[in-house]
């Protein structure tokens, strides 16, 4: 359309994006402005009813319908393709439980980290290779971005009200990346999670602070991953004594786990059984209580209180394990293969029963 | 905070204890469950890293706070 045929200026743009920044509707920065035409081409890429409620907070007493996620997709920048991405990116971190939980108002102050797999990545463009947290590609971008815009806007958690972040950190302003099943050499996360292959998803990993481990020195893959397991065991990310990691481990720390013979499980419960810290270096960070005995044992037959509320009873040189299973352990596989780069990614403590997951409906 | 104004609406007298550093994120969930200007005893932050003196301290400060909610001597 032009000028002429619209009667409108280039100030009324800026006038519009101006109005959604006085609206409350942003995140900080610019949005596009959701103009009813542009929200409905969104919805016609769903079958579902626009007034559907995709879920409700009760203790917010906020659902979030697919119309109210059309318009916030739209403000994020994405594509009207995009949608069914975001629809299930919302419902991957229902699922996780989180949300439910109050884990998006936390002082904890994480977010969803959302993982594409699937033929979806290459079709609508999502990066899985160079640069995967970074920024530069729109798909990744502008859907991460929409999952924020959806917990501001249909769920009015907002910092200084809602969200209680002490801190937060920089993913809660878009957090998505797509797995490189190309350069995998381990079946992809939405299999590991029990979908078929060939199925897109999106998968949520409540998250509060991703952290590098630049290994580039040694070809053993027991030292990568007794580096990787020093990482996932840091004391500063415990909230409680266990915790569920993410581990997106680079393609060329995969391919030299794998030449040696390693599968993702035998990758999972290696972390499981080496991250962690001595009993000693707990105390001396006044972290002392994780070393509790009963947390050893969470299915313990009998609650022993007096055991339990023994602090001392560990030697200070064992090993107090971080990780309760190899099942706390998510892998996935992404960055370009030009260097022995890994990531862990830390979560909240207390793992909720799995990491979340949705099929992308097209 | 929800919890107390949902027992309260079951007719169950209940007080909550906030910190000082958490009043504005209680008072908007005060706001969306219906009461907005609740009535809770607020004790200085922190509470987690205090020892058994320090949580005493705090119980001393609230408890007069909280026996006022109970009664209903404040709205």
């Amino acid at each position: 359309m032009t000028e002429q045929q619209t009667g409108l200026t280039p100030e009324d743009l800026i006038a519009a994006i101006e109005e959604c920044h006085a609206n409350g509707w942003t995140d900080g920065l610019p949005v596009v402005p959701p103009i009813p035409s542009l929200v409905h081409r969104f919805l016609e890429h769903t079958d579902r009813s626009p007034s559907e409620v995709i879920w409700t907070m009760t203790q917010v007493k906020r659902g979030c319908t697919v119309q109210a996620a059309a318009i916030n997709a739209a403000m994020a920048g994405c594509l009207p393709e995009h949608f069914a991405v975001v629809l299930a990116a919302l419902e991957a971190a229902v699922d996780e439980g989180w949300p439910g939980l109050g884990g998006w108002q936390s002082t904890t102050g994480g977010g969803p980290l959302l993982i594409v797999n699937g033929p979806v990545r290459t079709e609508l463009g999502f990066n899985s290779k160079g640069n995967v947290f970074g920024p530069g590609f729109r798909a990744n971008a502008t859907v991460g971005r929409a999952m924020r815009l959806i917990i501001m806007n249909a769920y009015g958690i907002r910092p200084h009200e809602l969200d209680q972040a002490t801190q937060g950190f920089p993913g809660k302003f878009s957090l998505c990346i797509a797995e490189n099943e190309e350069e995998s050499p381990w079946e992809p996360l939405s299999v590991t999670l029990g979908h078929d292959v060939g199925v897109s998803t999106v998968s949520a990993l409540h998250t509060r602070s991703t952290e590098h481990v630049d290994n580039r020195n040694t070809g053993d893959p027991k030292a990568v991953l007794n580096d990787i397991a020093d990482t996932c065991g840091r004391i500063g990310s415990m909230t409680r004594r266990f915790r569920r990691v993410g581990v997106v481990i680079g393609p060329e720390h995969a391919q030299l786990l794998a030449k040696q013979g390693m599968s993702k499980q035998d990758v999972r419960e290696y972390l499981a059984e080496h991250s962690g810290r001595p009993a000693g270096t707990l105390r001396a960070a006044g972290r002392g209580e994780s070393t509790a005995v009963f947390q050893n044992h969470p299915v313990a037959a009998a609650f022993d209180e007096k055991q339990a509320s023994d602090i001392e009873q560990i030697p200070d040189d064992d090993l107090v394990t971080t990780l309760r299973t190899p099942d706390d352990v998510v892998v996935v596989v992404a960055g370009a293969a030009n260097a022995g780069i890994s990531t862990v990614v830390q979560t909240l403590g207390f793992p909720t029963k799995t990491i979340g997951t949705a099929v992308v409906r097209r | 905070m929800a919890d107390v104004i949902l027992m309260e609406k079951r007719g169950i007298p209940s007080a909550a204890i906030c910190t000082d550093a958490l009043k504005a994120s209680a008072d908007a969930m005060a706001r969306i469950q219906g009461a907005p200007g609740y009535t809770f005893a607020v004790v200085p932050h922190p509470v987690s890293s205090l020892d058994a003196d320090g949580i005493a301290e705090h119980a001393r400060l609230a408890a007069p706070q909280v026996m006022a909610i109970l009664r209903g001597e404040v709205s």
